[in-house]
């Protein structure tokens, strides 16, 4: 027989205004099963917890019912309030008497019964309510960092500085990302190579860190604590055990012309590499679409000149599966492809820019190599086209950022402080040069941003137009330039040596094919989510995996350093104890009743659900049930309303649970 | 005015589905073959399951082979053991129901040996076995019927049916429904609803209704009324439409079967026009991995969100 324990809240006066509080605590009082019934003015306060607490032990109360708040605020209080008074958490249930009665009612005789109907409703469920045991699932202590740029190297360093494993992916052939293709780094113009090449030695170096670049996530199976993650090791054709990174083979490397992704397409590099003179690890890869013996069979010459003979035309691509608790997503962005509409894209293109197809309209990456010190340039600004010097400069912002008509809506953020940064690298180098910016609004919130913009413009003597580009055209070696100053209401025309345009950032190609991978959902733009956007800022919906740096969101440096220290943090917290434990508000398959449908495991945007053999004594197959792994089930409820044949029950929120309040009304 | 629909290839098919099966039971291709028998009654049709080679001589196929044989694999059922490959003779409207069974993990298309069957149309079950087949006394089904010929199976007899053209007669009845008030709506229902005595024929006929434990059966909680009375009797019937809903195939033997001639594929029918209208569904031969109602995509509509 239960022992039911109601307590009304007055929550201040926020419930007892509106609800007559001791008449509810009398009716609910007369409930069968209720053995005490009580009001008190905060029961969220510590005298209001004892009273709980006195109450369980002087009266032993079985279950309990708290009208008060809504259970999103204060469940949790209550239910460790309970269990310290010896009783299973789980039976403890909340009443909403506040958002769903006193705020919305004003007449006071209603909203008392209405109040009383609401925890009548969940005396009748808590009566239903079973114990319930915390589950536990064990945690391996080893955490997968994908991706190799700023975010993944601060998270992967953080974590294995905590004393645990990590495995480091990277696609390229070399870590560091898009900041080690910068040149210098706003606000404070610190060389990008200078801070950012001795953090990639310390991963190359770091005893807790395995390094697998060149490598791609070919599969993720299991759930927080026990993911089991095949990788893809793409044969780089260069033994990285033996190789010494002396760089005779590059030397020796008869093709020559081969345009530099790295450098934006404007150096040039071998078909035996490293993208760049830092690369981290330093060992070079064969690039097997324009290596002569991989296309003809000839030359070798590469292999011969190698002293360690570490050059092997014979390695192929191999998978590694690497066991971890933790996956920190750390992939990054990419710039939007300006000229042309990406195929199957709702995204069009801006090819009334020219870029693409005038030699001297680059984009904001572009022009980083070309002032970096480590570029095809040596540092210098030179035009694509003829080498000549540009004395006149238009940077336009906002292409393709916040231009709803064109597909993408938001702000990319990290645009209006480099073309500032721009300005100022390029009235640095060239002296009698006049840089033009064309924007629609300056967006510097951030620490020392503002100054850093009305520097380029004060000091730097870059000329800021608010309006847009409508068009630009080349007419002899000048790019003409029209547009609109809004400000003074006139049109603008510049003949300019060079154009850089300010491209929007986006999430990496094949975003999406990862996440459909690792089972965590992205925006439309492919942007990876957060569990909440301001709460759970690091945490993907799905347990156990964490977000870095800009595959979430458009991001600068400091932001998403800051980030990835964030979601190391939460793996280190993960990672604190040796076994998980979870909230037991889970699916459970009553197997008797499964038809094996698997509608359930269709349903689960966790991928909880499996399928399970039932065998007799003598091993014979009887069927195929869905089984909820209770370490996966994030307790949403979807495969409960989904079974045809009512065999998936939610702990916590049975049928019998909700039925038993659909008939106390 | 009525017509005659043409059957004539109905004695070639019968040849072929016999020579198939003579073929592979005598190979060993199969355990067992599911299929139409000649019955006692003059014209008349029942479902056979035959295991001799010697038998397949029996198989037949006419106007009156009416039955959904698909039920017969299912699970729930329990008909046939389950012994190695087993063949069976399926209308395109029984395939269709095949291939939503597969989509849903109660069968493997490895499993089944698919003797498809040109057809151009079966007899309504308010007519005598005998009747000739016209544009009077076809099943209503058939008026609808967009699987004559189907496709995708182990064998199909050489033969082209030759397809009426029908007054579509639950598209006409849905119009008719569509059109009335809300009120009248419920009062029809509602008289259609009274009739039914919870026989469960219409759940023990149908292919989808595969539960091992129907949830109108449980008792804690107890989610329908089982006694024949209104309220449980339209909480059945409601319970089922949706449950069918982007699942059901339009094999109409729910309908067929329903001794108070309750018109239940009416409200199959409306599902799958909400079904068709909402996400661009229909049942058709290839195995879906997951059904409309079990995912979500962009396109979807969500205008009910307010």
């Amino acid at each position: 027989m239960s022992r039911i324990g109601v307590f009304i809240c007055h929550c201040g006066e926020n419930i007892s205004r509106t609800v007559d509080v001791e008449r509810v605590a009398q009716e609910v009082g007369k409930l069968p099963g209720v053995a005490f019934s009580t009001d008190y003015k905060y029961m969220c306060s510590d005298p209001g917890q004892n009273l709980l607490k006195k109450a369980i032990q002087d009266q032993k109360l079985s279950h309990i019912v708290v009208a008060a708040c809504s259970p999103r605020m204060h469940e949790k209080t209550f239910r460790k309030a309970v269990e310290a008074a010896g009783l299973n958490p789980f039976l403890c249930e909340m009443a909403n008497i506040r958002e769903h009665c006193s705020w919305v009612h004003e007449n006071k005789e209603e909203a008392t019964v209405k109040a009383v109907e609401i925890v009548g409703m969940m005396v009748e469920r808590v009566k239903k309510n079973r114990v319930l045991p915390t589950i536990t699932v064990p945690v391996t202590k080893r955490a997968l960092v994908i991706g190799g740029g700023i975010a993944g190297i601060q998270a992967a360093l953080d974590i294995a500085d905590c004393g645990h494993e990590v495995i480091l992916v990277e696609r390229e052939p070399s870590i560091g990302g898009h900041m080690a293709q910068l040149s210098e780094t706003f606000p404070t113009l610190d060389c990008s190579q200078c801070i950012m090449t001795p953090k990639m030695v310390d991963v190359a170096n770091h005893p807790r860190i395995k390094l697998y670049t060149y490598s791609e996530i070919e599969l993720v199976e299991g759930y927080i604590g026990n993911f089991q993650v095949t990788i893809k090791r793409k044969a780089r054709s260069v033994n990285e055990d033996t190789c010494t990174g002396c760089g005779v083979c590059m030397e020796k490397c008869p093709v020559r012309k081969i345009p530099n992704k790295f450098d934006c397409n404007l150096g040039m590099r071998p078909a035996i590499y490293v993208p760049f003179p830092q690369a981290v690890p330093n060992t070079p890869v064969i690039d097997r679409e324009n290596c002569i013996k991989f296309k003809t069979g000839k030359c070798g010459l590469c292999q011969k000149v190698c002293g360690p003979g570490a050059v092997d035309y014979e390695q192929e691509d191999s998978l590694v599966v690497e066991a971890v608790g933790a996956i920190v997503v750390a992939t990054g962005f990419d710039l939007y492809t300006i000229d042309e509409k990406p195929k199957g894209s709702a995204i069009k293109g801006y090819g009334e820019f020219g870029h693409g197809k005038i030699p001297d309209v680059i984009d904001g990456m572009t022009f980083e190599r070309l002032a970096s010190a480590s570029g095809p340039t040596g540092g210098k600004i030179l035009r694509p086209s003829d080498g000549r010097e540009p004395k006149q400069i238009v940077f336009i912002q906002c292409i393709g950022s916040r231009a709803r008509e064109k597909g993408i809506s938001y702000c990319s953020k990290v645009c209006c402080m480099y073309t500032a940064k721009h300005t100022m690298l390029y009235h640095h180098k060239v002296h009698d040069g006049q840089a033009y910016v064309f924007f629609m609004d300056a967006r510097t919130p951030g620490k020392s941003y503002d100054e850093f913009w009305r520097r380029s413009i004060e000091e730097e003597e870059a000329v800021y137009i608010r309006g847009m580009v409508s068009r630009l055209y080349q007419k002899g070696d000048k790019i003409v330039v029209m547009g609109s100053d809004i400000a003074v209401g006139v049109q603008v025309e510049i003949e300019a040596d060079m154009v850089v345009l300010a491209t929007a950032v986006q999430p990496q190609k094949g975003a999406d094919l990862l996440a459909q991978k690792l089972g965590i959902s992205y925006d439309k733009y492919n942007f990876y989510s957060e569990a909440h956007a301001k709460l759970r800022p690091v945490e993907c919906a799905t347990a156990g995996i964490y977000l870095a740096g800009a595959c979430q969101g458009p991001k600068d440096i400091p932001e998403t350093v800051g980030q990835a220290s964030a979601a190391a943090a939460k793996v280190m917290t993960l990672f604190s104890k040796d076994k998980l434990e979870r909230e037991p508000i889970v699916a459970r398959v009553k197997e008797s009743g499964c038809v094996g449908c698997f509608a359930c495991k269709k349903v689960c945007a966790y991928g909880a659900v499996e399928e399970k053999e039932i065998r007799d004594r003598q091993g014979n197959l009887i069927k195929t049930v869905a089984f909820v792994n209770p370490g996966v089930c994030a307790g949403c409820g979807t495969c409960q309303a989904t079974c045809p044949s009512k065999c998936v029950e939610l702990d916590g929120y049975t049928d019998e649970q909700v039925i038993a309040m659909i008939e106390a009304l | 005015m009525t017509k005659p629909i043409d059957t004539s290839i109905y004695t070639a098919v019968t040849d072929a589905i016999r020579t198939e099966a003579q073929r592979i039971l005598s190979e060993g291709q199969v355990s067992a073959i599911v299929g139409y028998a000649a019955a006692r009654r003059k014209g008349s049709a029942q479902p056979i399951v035959i295991s001799q080679p010697d038998d397949a001589a029996k198989l037949i196929f006419t106007p009156a082979c009416v039955n959904n044989l698909a039920v017969y694999l299912t699970k729930a059922k329990k008909e046939i053991p389950k012994s190695g490959k087993i063949g069976i003779v399926v209308k395109g409207c029984d395939l269709k129901a095949l291939s939503g069974l597969m989509g849903e993990s109660q069968l493997k298309r490895e499993d089944i040996y698919l003797i498809g069957v040109p057809c151009a149309g079966v007899l309504a079950s308010t007519v005598q076995p005998a009747t000739e087949l016209t544009t009077d006394s076809i099943a209503p089904k058939c008026t609808e019927c967009d699987a004559h010929l189907p496709t995708g199976c182990d064998f199909v007899p050489a033969q082209t049916p030759v397809a009426a053209d029908l007054e579509k007669k639950y598209a006409a009845e849905i119009t008719r429904l569509e059109a009335l008030t809300p009120a009248e709506r419920w009062a029809y229902w509602k008289e259609q609803f009274s009739k039914c005595i919870k026989c469960y024929a219409c759940r023990q006929v149908c292919p989808f209704c595969f539960c091992e434990q129907c949830l109108c059966d449980r008792n804690k909680p107890q989610m329908v009324d089982t006694t024949p009375r209104p309220a449980g009797n339209t909480a059945w019937h409601i319970v089922r439409a949706m449950h069918l809903a982007g699942r059901c195939a339009g094999c109409a033997e729910c309908e067929r079967v329903c001794p108070m001639d309750i018109p239940l594929n009416l409200l199959n029918r409306k599902m799958a026009k909400e079904l068709k209208e909402l996400y661009d569904h229909e049942a058709g031969f290839e195995v879906l991995d997951k059904g409309p109602l079990n995912m979500f995509t962009e396109k979807d509509d969500q205008s009910f969100i307010k």
